[in-house]
């Protein structure tokens, strides 16, 4: 009887985790996949820390011979790369386009959340529907009322259409904001709220997911345009990032600059990668929650 | 949201409508008085923003005119010329750096006639060759004047030739026995075809112009003859016509045939999407634009310049790219205009210009003899004697003499693309290729 209480009382026997093969199988899978994910990047790395010369050797070396660190202070010292200026220039225009298109998509979409009017369905569905119009359809009209208005070769003309809305963030804002209950709001308007309070003090405060989604969209896919820039821009005093490096590639004549080419990718990526990983919990959740991604 | 976020949100947005403000131009054209500004558009590339460098020296001989330049990346010049044209807001001076061409822009009405402003200008007061003038004469009106003349050259890599023990090929074109046949000897000498890449390396990538104009060099003609007199719009396709199925045989057979060309799937794997493969040093020769000579210190091997060697086609052995300078039809100042012009086509400036842009070939052929002895390595006299065969073995570039070439180009790379990557046969491709390109004339050319 004393045997078997004891025996009861030892700590249960710690039974040797399995490894099955499967799991390693697995394991060997997803490193492949990883390490197949992660060479472009450490290539890209390789290739901004060599030479000229270096870079024309193949087949290639992934380590370079020779740390060429002054590849990357060659962007910023070299006059006609103008690099710091133009990632200025688009911080500027990134930041200020996440500010407009937060703010107007988010007011608009409060309006089609909460609201019901007649032909406030029609209207929703006129919204959507300037999503289907690309870009080149509207460029020239847009161009010839920005330059009439004398905003030519100026940052304006990049952030200023941020502040009328996009559609498509319109939808994913609107979407968000219908799920919010209708009892908050009886609450706020019983508290006295008014209707730009319930906008402000309400619905902003509970949409974190959803606006971090659309920043983080508007941020990377300003930061990312060439087309409207390279329309609008004429000094080079204010060209942003994209037309700044899409220009090391432009001459036929000369070999292309891979190795500045790619230190330049590489802190052009920067602030898309500190702003994921800030954002990175609200996003996931924003993807979710509205199933975007 | 509380009123202390909301503060702060709304100063962002102070200071940042100030920051841009503050970035701004304004887009205000600078007038003073009687002084004209003169916009230059080019691309965003040292080779051909150095002009920026000779602007300080222009203005202070030719107070009352200033000169802006624009610019913008090669792949996008074209929509942000046509765009800055729909808004009236066109630059003065430019050229068809994109992928138009002179053609293109003159059929679409872009150019204005020069002719009323040259008070008997002619190419020898600037050491231009009168056949290159004629370039850009429509019914005898001046439409461009020449600034720059890149010819076909071949460069092959000396160290490879060292290796096979085979003798340089020759600079002077007359000499007759440097043929088609024998480089194609000598590739073979220099080949090892293998799938290893590290291994592999080729004789010779043939890059003789743009893929329609390559049966040229064989003597045959893509293009009806009255293509040149007509405003660059052919009246019939010869793509069927047996000559031009022979001549693209003998292009693609260098690849798939004879084997000492290398695949597309080589040439990206050494080199890139646009890059040049001979730049790896796994090529033996490269018939290509003199454009890549301005490289040719970067290189990790030897160069050499060379003659292309006489094909089928007595008369043609290099395709010319002469680049012009227009002054566009909306310019308000054409008289200062054309003064730019000729200020940079001086013997002096032009000579200036070798340095600043590094290696840009000048029209003007007095100080063509300071750029044949630009490239370290090589032999001035050699350049020399390669620009001038292939100036009179030359015929320009068809981007240059087509209308809407851009899009006849693009259909050319793509249907040809899987002949190249060895999918199919010419004959099999050819005449698909003819059926699109009439549909495509027909529909453009109207």
């Amino acid at each position: 009887m004393s045997e078997v209480v004891l025996a009861q009382q030892l700590p249960p026997k710690r039974k040797k985790a399995k490894v099955e093969l499967a799991q390693i199988v697995g394991f060997l899978i997803l490193l492949l996949v990883t390490v197949a994910m992660i060479m472009p990047l450490l290539f890209m790395l390789s290739t901004s820390l060599k030479s000229t010369k270096e870079m024309l050797v193949f087949p290639p070396s992934m380590i370079p011979a020779d740390f060429a660190w002054g590849n990357f202070k060659e962007l910023f010292v070299n006059e006609e790369i103008k690099f710091g200026q133009q990632y200025m220039n688009s911080l500027i225009v990134a930041i200020m386009t996440v500010i407009g298109t937060v703010f107007s998509s988010s007011f608009v979409a409060f309006g089609f959340a909460r609201y019901r009017a007649r032909g406030s369905q029609f209207l929703f569905v006129l919204v959507l529907s300037t999503l289907m119009l690309p870009y080149p359809a509207i460029m020239i009209p847009q161009f010839l009322l920005f330059t009439k208005l004398g905003l030519h070769d100026s940052l304006l003309p990049l952030i200023l259409p941020s502040f009328f809305a996009s559609a498509y963030m319109i939808f994913l804002l609107k979407q968000f904001f219908s799920t919010l209950p209708n009892e908050l709001y009886d609450a706020g308007r019983i508290d006295g709220c008014r209707e730009i309070r319930l906008y402000w003090s309400l619905t902003l405060p509970l949409s974190g997911p959803v606006i971090s989604t659309v920043a983080i969209f508007s941020f990377i896919w300003s930061w990312n345009d060439l087309l409207a820039p390279v329309l609008y821009l004429d000094s080079q005093e204010n060209f942003t990032l994209p037309i700044g490096m899409a220009a090391m590639l432009s001459s036929k004549f000369r070999i292309a600059p891979w190795n500045l080419m790619m230190a330049a990718s590489l802190l052009s990526v920067l602030p898309i990668v500190v702003l994921f990983a800030i954002a990175q919990r609200r996003f996931v959740q924003g993807i979710v929650l509205t199933g975007i991604k | 949201m509380s009123k202390k976020m909301g503060k702060v949100v709304l100063s962002c947005l102070a200071l940042g409508l100030v920051a841009t403000a503050c970035s701004s131009n304004g887009g205000s054209k600078s007038k003073e008085g009687e002084t004209v500004t003169i916009t230059h558009y080019t691309i965003d590339s040292p080779d051909r923003t150095f002009v920026e460098k000779l602007i300080p020296d222009f203005e202070a001989s030719h107070p009352g005119i200033k000169i802006k330049v624009t610019k913008a990346p090669y792949e996008q010049f074209d929509s942000k010329l046509q765009s800055s044209i729909a808004a009236k807001n066109a630059p003065d001076v430019t050229s068809h750096w994109g992928y138009g061409g002179f053609m293109e822009y003159y059929n679409k009405g872009m150019l204005m006639d020069m002719t009323p402003y040259l008070n008997g200008l002619t190419g020898a007061d600037y050491n231009i060759p009168e056949d290159v003038m004629n370039i850009y004469k429509v019914d005898g009106k001046t439409y461009g004047i020449p600034l720059n003349s890149y010819v076909t050259v071949m460069l092959y890599n000396k160290d490879l030739f060292d290796k096979a023990k085979l003798e340089y090929p020759p600079t002077d074109y007359e000499d007759k026995s440097w043929t088609f046949d024998k480089m194609v000897d000598y590739a073979k000498k220099m080949t090892v075809d293998s799938k290893n890449l590290a291994e592999a390396q080729y004789g010779v990538d043939f890059g003789f112009g743009e893929r329609d104009q390559r049966p040229q060099y064989f003597g045959a003609n893509v293009y009806s003859d009255d293509t040149w007199t007509n405003g660059g719009k052919p009246s019939e396709i010869n793509l069927s016509k047996p000559e031009v199925i022979e001549a693209y045989k003998k292009v693609y057979g260098l690849i798939w045939d004879q084997k000492v060309s290398p695949t597309p799937a080589f040439s990206k794997s050494v080199s890139g999407q646009f890059g040049d493969p001979f730049l790896s040093g796994k090529i033996g020769m490269s018939v290509v634009g003199s454009w890549s000579l301005a490289a040719s210190s970067d290189f990790n091997f030897k160069i050499g310049v060379a003659a292309v060697p006489q094909g089928p086609n007595e008369k043609v052995r290099s395709v010319l790219y002469v680049d012009p300078l227009f002054i566009l039809k909306d310019s308000k100042h054409p008289k200062e205009a054309l003064e730019w012009i000729k200020y940079l086509i001086t013997t002096e400036v032009q000579e200036k210009s070798i340095e600043l842009s590094g290696g840009n070939p000048p029209v003007n052929q007095k100080a063509a003899e300071k750029y044949y002895g630009n490239f370290e390595g090589i032999d001035p006299e050699q350049i020399k004697q390669v620009f001038e065969g292939a100036y009179k073995y030359g015929f320009e570039s068809y981007n240059h003499l087509i209308s809407n070439y851009s899009q006849i180009n693009e259909l050319f790379i793509n249907e040809l693309a899987v002949v190249e990557n060895g999918d199919k046969k010419v004959e099999e491709v050819l005449p698909s290729i003819e059926e699109k390109l009439k549909a495509l004339l027909e529909r453009v050319n109207k």
